[in-house]
């Protein structure tokens, strides 16, 4: 049996990553994420492995950029207000294809906002903020457990795709202690030895940039970027569903969110509501595919977020039926309680069900 | 009798795509007789920026990577710092300009320098930003008329320029820094001799080396090649002196 022990998620997170061969870590201190940083500087020097405390976010992630041309499993992470800062490197490293795992453990926007509970990257992460039409892939654990999984899986699509991902985490994940075990990476190593760059040996040299005068060079490199992304949304969406197969309510949500949102659905369930829960586990892919089946039967699908309304969109883009959409959701701070949703939740579907 | 031919690390089919008297061509080429003659080309991975200096790798026939604008130094920082995880060492190095390496990129650079990183940085210094038409750089000096400066460099309106060598030269973990020219054969000649030394600094593990390249630009100094190198050698050293200002790779 394996044994687990009480982990906090931005440990788990770290030690997963060591776990999985990540030998490259670069950051800065921000809170919710730093405990990442902390854990990984004795571990990384004790293995000899690389870690530096980089002068800022803007170094961390170019150092990673730099680290991630070797063809190794190279980690950053971050938070909110500073992962705005690394967006131009994410732009670049789509286009050099340069395999770069960053992990955003949220904090409360906009500006500085504060290390209160939010999910307010979701769109920073999912619709990026560097230039020009890229992608990045979106990974959103909802407990410790999947903050061990997602890590792995996270290295796995990196490297597989030759593309950055992002371990989106809420802040109250990285920060909350539950039972987890740490488990054996499930992925396959990938060989690099086609692309990375390591001295012109017994080959002929190679260059890994995004800058490109000629202007039908430009448009095939996006092009052929696209086919990527295209390969990625067929191959890689991922979620989970809580009783949605007779479910007359979804309701959405993704991260921590999702699991107030099954103890909700348990609730109405008991009082023989059909309620499910459906959970985008990659928030890039989205699974819309899944979502759009599934709300042919659905009255109502309910989107709960700690933020304004952010995935909403990309569950309005799934939904083709008719069924209504409503958002229930908070900005900042404690987390949504249980009464006010389940309130809400009434206050959006009593016509249909009178009797609640 | 010796016989010219182009250095092995120079792409045999690249052609020269800078401006007409442009001191870029020289000062890749004097990089890449040096990378031939340590024997370098099979074990470097060389990290260009934005402006001018991002176009190295259609020249220089080895490993490169292109940074962000400025962030070449944390790039470098990376690549250095992979390869020694898994128990190489590769010699690393940057090629920017001034505006990439002392304005946008002056935390990145100035950190490598104090972290003593084992890497190299090769600064052109153009005393204006290049690629873009010739505006106000960091290192633009008094009076300079740029597109941005119309009136000149003027120290109330626009501030000081940065003497990037000699402030690289203050950081404990910088072993070499060092100013040059290339202006006449004489200084070609002494600069690749300074290169060859900050590139050693980095093969004996010594930590930062930098090495600045005063360095024409006539497009947009609106001055033929000859007074381009006459505008260096009688102005800009009077303000950028050639020097030496650090060396303490064998203390």
């Amino acid at each position: 049996m394996i044994e687990k022990s009480l982990l906090k998620g931005n440990i788990a997170i770290a030690r997963a990553a060591l776990n999985c061969g990540c030998s490259c870590y670069f950051g800065y201190p921000i809170t919710p994420q730093t405990e990442i940083g902390e854990f990984l500087s004795l571990e990384m020097q004790k293995r000899n492995l690389a870690y530096v405390c980089a002068e800022s976010e803007i170094g961390a992630i170019n150092m990673a950029l730099g680290a991630a041309s070797s063809g190794q499993k190279v980690m950053a992470s971050s938070s909110s207000c500073a992962v705005a800062l690394m967006q131009e490197t994410l732009s670049y490293a789509a286009s050099d294809e340069l395999p770069i795992v960053l992990v955003n453990v949220m904090r409360a926007g906009p500006g500085q906002g504060y290390i209160y509970p939010s999910q307010g990257d979701y769109n920073q992460a999912t619709i990026g903020g560097g230039n020009g039409d890229y992608k990045t892939i979106v990974l959103s654990p909802s407990s410790v457990q999947e903050c061990i999984e997602l890590t792995y899986k996270s290295f796995y699509l990196a490297q597989k795709y030759r593309n950055p991902v992002i371990l989106l985490v809420d802040g109250l994940l990285g920060q909350m202690a539950e039972p987890a075990t740490i488990t054996q990476n499930p992925y396959p190593d990938i060989d690099t030895s086609s692309w990375r760059l390591d001295g012109a040996k017994d080959r002929p040299s190679r260059n890994i940039h995004s800058l490109e005068p000629n202007q039908n060079k430009l448009n095939q490199h996006v092009l052929k970027l696209y086919q990527k992304y295209q390969q990625i949304e067929q191959s890689e969406p991922d979620w989970e569903e809580y009783l949605c197969d007779d479910a007359e309510i979804i309701l959405t949500a993704f991260g921590t969110m999702a699991r107030s949102a099954k103890a909700i659905c348990n609730h109405f369930r008991e009082q023989g509501i059909k309620m499910g829960v459906f959970r985008p586990i990659t928030l890039y892919p989205f699974p819309y595919k899944r979502l759009r089946e599934l709300s042919f039967k659905a009255k109502y699908i309910i989107d709960i977020e700690m933020n304004m309304g952010q995935m909403l969109k990309d569950v309005r883009l799934g939904v083709l039926s008719n069924s209504q959409i409503s958002f229930i959701g908070k900005p900042v701070g404690d987390w949504l309680k249980k009464e006010e949703i389940i309130n809400a939740i009434k206050n959006i579907i009593k016509e249909q069900y009178a009797s609640i | 009798m010796q016989v010219y031919s182009i250095p092995n690390s120079i792409k045999k089919d690249s052609k020269f795509t800078f401006c007409k008297g442009c001191d870029h061509g020289v000062a890749i080429k004097i990089i890449a007789e040096i990378i031939d003659e340590l024997n370098l080309r099979e074990n470097t991975v060389a990290i260009s920026s934005s402006g001018c200096s991002v176009l190295l790798y259609d020249f220089l026939d080895i490993d490169c990577l292109e940074a962000p604008h400025g962030r070449a130094c944390a790039v470098a920082t990376g690549v250095k710092r992979a390869h020694r995880a898994k128990g190489e060492e590769k010699f690393v190095f940057t090629y920017q300009g001034d505006g990439d390496f002392a304005s946008i990129g002056l935390g990145e650079s100035m950190h490598s320098a104090l972290r003593g990183e084992n890497i190299t940085a090769i600064c052109i210094n153009n005393t204006n930003y290049g690629m873009t038409g010739g505006q106000m750089g960091p290192t633009s000096i008094m009076g300079q008329l740029t597109t941005t400066s119309p009136l000149g460099r003027n120290k109330e309106y626009h501030g000081f320029p940065i003497k990037t060598a000699e402030q690289i030269a203050l950081c404990e973990g910088t072993k070499f820094s060092a100013r040059v020219a290339l202006y006449d054969v004489k200084n070609i000649l002494k600069a690749k001799k300074t290169i060859k030394k900050a590139f050693e600094c980095q093969l004996k593990n010594k930590g930062f080396s930098f090495v600045e390249i005063l360095s024409s630009c006539p497009t947009n100094w609106k001055l033929s090649a000859q007074d381009s190198h006459k505008k260096i050698a009688e102005e800009l050293t009077k303000i950028y002196p050639l020097d030496i200002f650090k060396d303490t790779i064998d203390d």
